[in-house]
């Protein structure tokens, strides 16, 4: 297994106080899209900086174990972490444009990563082009500054780094909320691409059940700290056993959903 | 529509400099209860629009009559009176509210500046009291918030909690048209549909109209009865929400609908994913603007502008295969773009 994380508990106080998350058992193999779906503040991101090992940044304590390959990565050195983070495994967030450095150009931010994780500058420059152009974006837009690129080419643009990382894992947190629907398709688009062509491993938080639905091969539903609910999408969404899945899919809105209340439009027209 | 239109706008220009946010889009909205949809993407001019009709940028052409008055000529009290009449709430509750004043001051302050309610010191009390604060409890409990949250700061509520506090806010002073600018973009999907049943709910009993500035199609059925796609500043296509929906006839709501992500496998229609973003308004691409992006362009669509026309009774689309496209043409299967280039482009 790829990922696997196991009894994993993240806490604000001392070990009485009540987990902000709570995730007894949820796997990630490579080439599967696993789906991690809740309310804001049901611990989706938690669980996602947990597996990071940056959720002691934000004041919280983790316990329980998370393996990448079988190899533990809780209690791991920070110099032993930093190996494996960002290059073995990859983050994008929901916002891109506070992912990167505004003074920067993209570029430098891209090569400096590269460089960071051990690449000589020449093959650092070889692999950031060859990643924008899988992404396909063009190697010009690493000139600019990331205020000069849009959301979707932004996110993109954190996509290519982890492919040109060979990240194995990519934690992706809300990447698509902040997006038109038009741009979040062809993003999901992407990351499927990712999945299939690069064997990924993707662990994708989301709110929206549509999205989810879309992606994942396997879904996990969270609530209030805990997973209520976990199992073949398809299966989960068709029957679910969960009051807050069935309320989560009732909260999706739907083209064909019934018209303005009073007299409305005839269908058709 | 029954009667003449609450707001009729015409022809209506935007300018930005050299830039042409807006170009030339026409919109009614009936007396309420009544929506209309305003959809677009990032870079459409939809926001510039929504607020050009509350006079929060200055038109550059065309007409706007709310009424039958000529609101572009307003001046004074009518322009203060016509914007009590049309309030907006904008997209991010966290930046629209002052973070250092209570609920209860925001709302309060609203009322006092509109003459709504007496000057007092009364109404900056924490939970507020007398008259003000009888009336700030009953906007916050319209809007299906508990008036205790009058005492509270906005950073100690949730996003939804914020939008509803926005809408309260707009509501504060009576408004019959609401310009409501992607009121649930912020929020997630469980928050989003709170705030679209408590707009459903106040149309109803607040009687009103409203525009609704979105990206999303999906939100739009169950709150408006026309709908007006808007890409790069000019209107694609208008006409009654249902049908729509039901049969575009401009391929950039075909692409707009299949974006649209659906949990149920046999609704997911086949993707049309528009390669590249919209085009700036600064440098619009000669012929129809959408040409560059559209999978069913002709040789005409890359030299002349189409113009907006009647394609449906109700119905009007700026495309030059509108009608092949309402009689069901479809770009062939979108081939998934991605694949290939991954395994080939790495070493």
């Amino acid at each position: 297994m790829k990922l696997e994380i196991r009894d994993l508990q993240v806490r604000f106080g001392g070990p009485a106080a009540r987990p902000v998350a709570s995730v007894a058992g949820l796997t990630v193999d490579a080439g599967e899209i696993v789906g991690l779906a809740g309310e804001s503040g049901s611990g989706k991101s938690m669980t996602i900086l947990a597996v990071l090992g940056l959720a002691g940044t934000a004041g919280a304590t983790v316990t329980g174990s998370v393996k990448l390959d079988g190899q533990e990565l809780t209690g791991l050195s920070g110099a032993a972490l930093r190996a494996i983070r960002g290059r073995r495994i990859a983050a994008i967030f929901q916002s891109p444009s506070l992912a990167f450095n505004p003074v920067f150009r993209v570029g430098e931010l891209v090569s400096r990563t590269l460089r960071l994780h051990g690449l000589p500058a020449g093959e650092a420059r070889e692999r950031a082009d060859a990643a924008m152009r899988s992404v396909l974006l063009p190697p010009d837009l690493l000139r600019r500054y990331p205020a000069q690129l849009s959301g979707g080419q932004l996110q993109r643009v954190a996509i290519a780094l982890a492919l040109a990382l060979r990240a194995e894992v990519l934690l992706a947190d809300e990447p698509t909320s902040a997006l038109d629907v038009t741009v979040q398709a062809e993003v999901l688009e992407l990351l499927r691409e990712l999945r299939d062509a690069r064997g990924m491993a993707i662990l994708f938080v989301s709110h929206d059940l549509a999205v989810i639905a879309e992606l994942c091969d396997r879904v996990a539903i969270m609530r209030s700290g805990e997973v209520v609910e976990q199992g073949l999408t398809g299966q989960v969404l068709a029957a679910p056993r969960h009051a807050y899945t069935r309320e989560l899919l009732a909260a999706v809105p739907r083209l064909d959903g019934p018209g303005p209340g009073g007299p409305g439009p005839g269908p058709g027209g | 529509m029954p009667g003449e239109a609450m707001l009729a706008v015409r022809d209506l220009r935007v300018t930005f400099g050299p830039v042409r946010a807006v170009d030339g889009v026409s919109l009614e909205i009936g007396r309420g209860p009544f929506g209309v949809a305003l959809v677009g993407e990032s870079g459409s001019g939809k926001t510039t629009v929504g607020r050009a009709i509350l006079r929060l940028v200055p038109a550059a052409g065309g007409t706007i009559r709310f009424e039958g008055q000529d609101v572009l000529g307003l001046r004074g009290r009518p322009l203060r009176e016509y914007r009590r009449a049309a309030q907006m709430v904008f997209q991010d509750a966290d930046n629209s509210l002052d973070p250092r004043m209570r609920i209860g001051a925001t709302l309060g302050e609203v009322l006092r500046a509109h003459g709504l309610a007496a000057h007092g010191l009364a109404a900056h009390g924490p939970a507020g009291r007398g008259a003000v604060g009888d009336r700030v409890a009953a906007l916050l409990r319209e809007a299906a918030l508990d008036p205790e949250l009058a005492s509270r700061y906005p950073h100690q509520l949730s996003g939804g909690q914020r939008q509803r506090v926005a809408i309260a806010r707009a509501l504060a002073v009576s408004p019959r048209l609401l310009v409501l600018d992607e009121p649930t973009s912020a929020l997630d999907v469980t928050a989003q549909a709170r705030i679209l049943a408590l707009v459903r709910r106040l149309r109803e009993e607040r009687q009103l109209a409203y525009l609704l500035i979105t990206h999303n199609l999906a939100i739009i059925p169950e709150l408006c009865e026309q709908a007006v796609v808007l890409y790069l500043g000019r209107v694609a296509e208008t006409g009654p929400t249902a049908g729509l929906l039901a049969r575009p006839a401009h391929p950039y709501t075909l692409a707009l609908r299949s974006a649209v992500p659906e949990v149920d496998a046999a609704a997911r229609r086949s993707r049309i994913i528009l390669s590249g973003d919209t085009p700036h308004a600064a440098a619009p691409p000669p012929g129809c603007p959408f040409h560059p992006r559209c999978p069913l362009a002709v040789d005409a669509c890359r030299t002349t502008v189409p113009e907006l026309r009647a394609v449906a009774p109700g119905r009007q689309a700026a495309c030059h295969r509108a009608g092949e496209v309402l009689a069901g043409l479809r770009p062939p299967g979108a081939a998934p773009q991605f694949r290939g280039q991954l395994a080939d482009e790495l070493p």
